[in-house]
């Protein structure tokens, strides 16, 4: 086959680690998303430790998302050794995995995706021109990181959260800041998604796709230990490996996830997809105001998704903070062996643990992240991408290859994450 | 008077979490120091930039692959100054524990037979591949930390690394000491301070995030101890300080002082 144009990015500037991207335009047009991050084999680095130690080295897999692999594991080496912890250490763990969805959102789009948006090479040229729009994003950032440093004491990577509660408990007056804070935050986030809507999403990047998410135990919330598709179908977090299959990629460090033989999505979008029904408040008026935004065929909903869930969250958050009154406990405590199955939905969508445990000692860990589960749909996205701009007649490789870019950002790839499954 | 000219910096990424480039990115007035520092490059943030001529460079993560190796080197050639940012880079970080570990067969374990078309290997800390003139320690480093050793840089003169232990910290903020009290491993008396202890703070255990101390120090030794005396094992500690600082090549010699 006789190529006819040939695009290639070999580091994408705004994503979280290294990848880069080719894409053949020939008879047919075909990309490849080649992450170059180095694998970092997560799982060996586990064996053989203490399980009080893995979720800190765990953390490490991601900084933007450090706290649900922080959450995610606890909450399986706590389901494997029948560890119960209080409905208190809920909560206030809720409250921890929203601030990081806030921060993370905020960053994403304020970072990475607003600048596309408005013809900007990065945030600092685009915030001489929208400061009102920086400040925004700022401030809710600013919030998130907030909420991770007084729940989480430290807000990248922070050790307070361990398995069976928190080293120190929060105090009422920083309870207090939360709920001061949050309340402005959350008229910052609705002003956010009212900006996001002025973006059109190009209609040939519209394709059915299939959504997995979890069935969250309460409201729109984070954890469960079911999951749903879009198709109907759910299974049992235990039944992943049934359900989910990780294939290599010869061009990649991070492996790519089918369900049923094909690509699917997680993420905000899939979320919402998902659960949409489950979310109330502010977001629930934003979502009846913008139901058409919702669009589960065209993956830039993704970063509108994003937003409407920044207001819920932040919401979220407020109430818990309102509600709860700290009382002071002791680490829930239980066996020493098992084996555990976590899953959670992380910034970008469902984060799997596995983890078996022999007389305090992790034997197994098995991780399955988000980008390594949208991978291949995000190809297809950048092909949809190639092929839609080519189409309508573009030719300007250097054109195609920003569109290209700006499609695999609508993911909000954390390619640090990507790298490192073990298999059994 | 003239404008003094402005600084340029360079902040790249090598394998890693991209915890130290987000605390950059993080820090309050990141807008503040983007005005008073020319940014070069900085893939993170920044659709434009490659790696260029540079006064400072400021580098996260380890040396894991063929390309971060030729990375690497490159910026070595264009900067004046290195600054090793955050534990992968100084030591390896948590990848870098695996050193040691047969490359090949862990390899096989996650990808099975089939091959990639990179080269990779164990992670390792920069100073292995270049000369490096500065660590900012931490995982990631401290807020005050990033804004300090710019400010040096700023005003020409240059960041010093702290020469004592977590411990000195956390006696100073008067927390109750866990490896005393409770019988914990805290890292805290051989572990570079800089944090203000900020896990016994909380209650909990040093783990040594920032990585051992390159310094001896006098008192050092005698709070130290207090892990023997305290019935923690050798072999404990040992495992426990290897998670961030296995290729430091203090850990040895520290550990040797310590459990004698
Ligand atoms: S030193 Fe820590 S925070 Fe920095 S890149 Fe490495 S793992 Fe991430
Ligand atoms: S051993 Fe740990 S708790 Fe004790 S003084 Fe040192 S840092 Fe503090
Ligand atoms: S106390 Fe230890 S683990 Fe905690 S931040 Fe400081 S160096 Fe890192």
């Amino acid at each position: 086959m006789k190529i006819e144009r040939e695009i290639r990015n070999d580091h994408l500037a705004r994503i979280e680690g290294k990848a880069g991207v080719v894409v053949e335009i020939g008879e047919k047009i075909n990309a490849r998303i080649n992450v170059t991050e180095g694998p970092r084999f997560f799982e060996v680095l586990a064996r053989n430790r203490k399980y009080e130690d893995v979720p800190s080295i765990c953390s490490r897999i991601c900084s933007f998302c450090s706290i649900p692999h922080k959450l995610t594991p606890i909450e399986a080496i706590e389901n494997a050794l029948s560890i119960e912890v209080s409905e208190q250490t809920k909560e206030i763990r809720n409250m921890l995995y929203f601030g990081n969805v806030v921060e993370s959102h905020a960053l994403h789009l304020l970072l990475f995706v607003l600048p596309d948006y408005l013809g900007f090479a990065d945030a600092f040229s685009m915030a001489k021109n929208y400061q009102d729009l920086m400040k925004k994003g700022l401030l809710l950032k600013n919030f998130g990181a907030m909420v991770q440093e007084i729940i989480g004491k430290r807000e990248i990577h922070p050790e307070n959260p361990v398995v069976g509660g928190f080293g120190k408990l929060p105090e009422e007056k920083e309870i207090k800041k939360i709920i001061y804070g949050g309340k402005e935050a959350v008229r910052a986030s609705i002003e956010l998604v009212d900006f996001m809507v002025e973006y059109e999403y190009p209609s040939f990047m519209n394709m059915e796709r299939n959504h997995l998410s979890i069935k969250p135990y309460s409201g729109y919330g984070v954890y469960g230990d079911e999951i749903v598709a879009s198709d109907g179908n759910k299974f049992k977090i235990n039944e992943y490996k049934n359900n989910i299959e990780e294939r290599v990629i010869p061009y990649s460090f991070s492996k790519g996830s089918y369900y049923k033989n094909s690509p699917f999505m997680v993420g905000a979008l899939s979320r919402l997809v998902n659960n949409g029904s489950l979310i109330d408040g502010s977001a629930k008026d934003l979502l009846n105001k913008y139901s058409n935004f919702i669009r589960a065929d065209n993956c830039f909903a993704n970063n509108f998704a994003q937003a409407v869930e920044m207001v819920y969250f932040i919401e979220k958050i407020v109430e818990i903070a309102e509600k709860i009154k700290i009382k002071k406990e002791e680490k829930a405590k239980g066996g020493k062996s098992g084996h555990g199955f976590a899953v959670t939905e992380a910034p970008r969508g469902i984060l799997i643990y596995e983890v078996e445990i022999e007389d305090e000692i992790v034997k197994y860990m098995n991780v399955i992240t988000p980008t390594a589960m949208f991978l291949p749909m995000m190809e297809r996205d950048a092909e949809n991408m190639a092929r839609g701009m080519w189409n309508n007649g573009y030719r300007d490789v250097e054109l195609i290859g920003k569109k290209v870019e700006m499609a695999i950002r609508a993911y909000d790839p954390c390619i640090s994450c990507s790298v490192h499954a073990v298999k059994k | 008077m003239r404008e003094k000219m402005k600084l340029k910096i360079g902040i790249y990424g090598l394998t890693s979490c991209y915890g130290c480039q987000l605390r950059m990115a993080s820090v309050k007035d990141i807008l503040e120091i983007s005005n008073n520092f020319e940014i070069v490059c900085w893939k993170m943030m920044s659709s434009k930039g490659e790696i260029e001529q540079c006064d400072i460079a400021f580098v996260e993560g380890s040396v894991t692959t063929e390309k971060d190796e030729e990375e690497i080197k490159m910026i070595r050639e264009k900067s004046k100054i290195v600054v090793a940012m955050g534990s992968c880079a100084i030591h390896g970080g948590v990848q870098g524990s695996l050193l040691g570990e047969d490359y090949k067969k862990i390899f096989k374990e996650v990808y099975g037979e089939n091959s990639i078309d990179y080269k990779a290997k164990i992670g390792e800390p920069l100073k292995k591949y270049i000369k490096v003139d500065y660590n900012l320690p931490g995982c990631p480093p401290e807020e005050n930390e990033v804004v300090y050793y710019l400010a040096t840089f700023g005003m020409g003169t240059y960041p010093e690394e702290k020469d004592y232990p977590v411990c000195a910290e956390c006696r100073r903020n008067g927390y109750p000491c866990l490896l005393i009290e409770k019988n914990e491993p805290c890292l805290g008396p051989i572990i570079v301070a800089g944090c203000n202890a900020r896990c016994p703070a909380h209650n909990v255990a040093c783990i040594g995030c920032r990585g051992a101390l390159q310094h001896n120090v006098a008192w050092f030794d005698s709070l130290a101890i207090t892990f023997k005396n305290r019935g923690i094992n050798k072999e404990e500690i040992k495992k426990r300080m290897e998670i961030f600082c296995k290729q430091s090549e203090k850990i040895e010699e520290i550990i040797e002082k310590v459990f004698g």
